[in-house]
């Protein structure tokens, strides 16, 4: 039982985990919707996870000059504040249109080059220890 | 939600060593800051964001990049993943010719193809999808049904601790996926054309993967081993800094490799 303890412990940590990033990625998605109708596809893959206030997570992704994207972030957490910004590989931002309403919020980017770029994901501020979010992108 | 499972592990195990104190200056950010493994996975594009590029950067001839044949399964897991990853790949090659019968039959193979990787289950319902909208003709739906029928397979692989034959179905459909890219760049180059095999990352990351395997068996399979040696040889072809050009005779090179692959993919004896 000592050796299964720990994984017990693991698996019940991450149920609870999954159980708000599905939340917040129901809010990302959501952030996502105005661009499905203009045309946009959200992609099936998502990042997610939980961060402490002033805690970051960076994601890369490629991305393919030509096209337009949209970085769609959700929170499950009400009242938190959550920042999603977009830099290239040399660390300077991208950013050309953000929206914020509520727990979603979304920047849009037209890259200038082909290549890895980076999401970065803050918690400005939350009312809760630990925020769930979770974030999708939509192409066109 | 198997498609975030993946992504929200390693959040998890990375979000809190990166904390920092200090908010970043927005207008730019140090990338060193972050411990390397937390942005070390790259969400692998789908074909269709790069098949996107290409249609409007020409008229590319998307019938004409269709296989014939999707390919003989052998029974081996490892070629049976690559195979499901290249399968997936036709399937928006189909979708970007719109032609309903090679993706109807492309949905049935994808089906059949995860019944030998035990998977079945988890893309019944996409396979439906995609037979039912290819009947209609509504492309973007079959291509989000495509797309989600990889992160499914995917999913549902590392619920069953089959992580590395995960990506090996991440791998196949990138390789199908380079194969159309180059052949259609190179029979109408363009500088802008082949900036999009500009993927250092997405080449880092499968080589990798691919060569952290745990899972012995399939680390050394025939298939991965050539594989591995061909990500080795596509690296210094694909442009040291962004924005720099690739040659065509890169773009032919890159072709090569990866219809050499497809081939032994599709078609070998395991």
């Amino acid at each position: 039982m000592n050796k299964l303890l720990p994984v017990l412990l693991l698996v019940l940590g991450l149920s609870t985990v999954f159980a708000y990033v599905d939340d917040a990625l129901s809010f990302a998605q959501e952030a996502a919707l105005p661009y499905v109708k203009k045309g946009f596809s959200v992609r099936e893959d998502a990042w997610g996870g939980d961060l402490g206030v002033k805690e970051q997570q960076a994601m890369q992704a490629q991305l393919f000059k030509g096209n337009e994207y949209w970085f769609c972030l959700g929170t499950d957490v009400k009242g938190a504040v959550l920042t999603v910004n977009i830099y290239d590989s040399k660390g300077k931002l991208v950013n050309v249109e953000t929206t914020r309403n509520g727990r979603l919020s979304a920047v849009r980017v037209v890259p200038t080059k082909t290549g890895s770029y980076f999401a970065i994901v803050t918690v400005v501020k939350s009312p809760q220890e630990r925020t769930g979010w979770a974030l999708v992108y939509a192409y066109k | 939600m198997p498609n975030i499972l993946k992504s929200v592990a390693v959040a998890i195990l990375f979000a809190t060593a990166s904390g920092l104190n200090a908010q970043p200056s927005p207008d730019a950010v140090d990338l060193s800051s972050f411990p390397a493994k937390a942005i070390d996975d790259v969400v692998v594009p789908v074909p269709s964001e790069v098949f996107l590029v290409l249609d409007k950067l020409g008229s590319p001839n998307w019938r004409g990049e269709m296989r014939e044949s999707l390919g003989r399964q052998t029974g081996n897991r490892a070629q049976a993943a690559l195979l499901l990853g290249t399968v997936i790949a036709e399937g928006f090659v189909a979708v970007e010719a719109e032609d309903p019968e090679k993706v109807k039959d492309i949905g049935r193979r994808v089906l059949s193809l995860s019944k030998a990787i035990n998977v079945e289950k988890a893309v019944l319902e996409r396979s439906k999808s995609i037979i039912d909208k290819a009947d209609v003709k509504d492309w973007k739906a079959v291509r989000k049904e495509f797309d989600g029928a990889l992160q499914d397979v995917k999913g549902a692989m590392i619920e069953l601790g089959d992580g590395d034959l995960a990506q090996l179905v991440s791998v196949g459909g990138w390789i199908r996926g380079t194969e159309v890219l180059t052949s259609i760049v190179r029979k109408s180059y363009t500088a802008d054309g082949a900036e999009l095999l500009h993927q250092p990352a997405l080449v880092n990351f499968f080589s990798k993967k691919l060569e952290s395997m745990s899972n012995r068996r399939l680390a050394d399979n025939d298939l991965v081993i050539r594989i591995r040696k061909m990500l080795t040889s596509i690296r210094p072809l694909i442009g040291d800094a962004e924005g720099s050009p690739i040659p065509v005779e890169n773009v032919k090179k890159i072709h090569q490799l990866t219809r050499d692959l497809v081939i032994s993919i599709t078609s070998q004896e395991a």
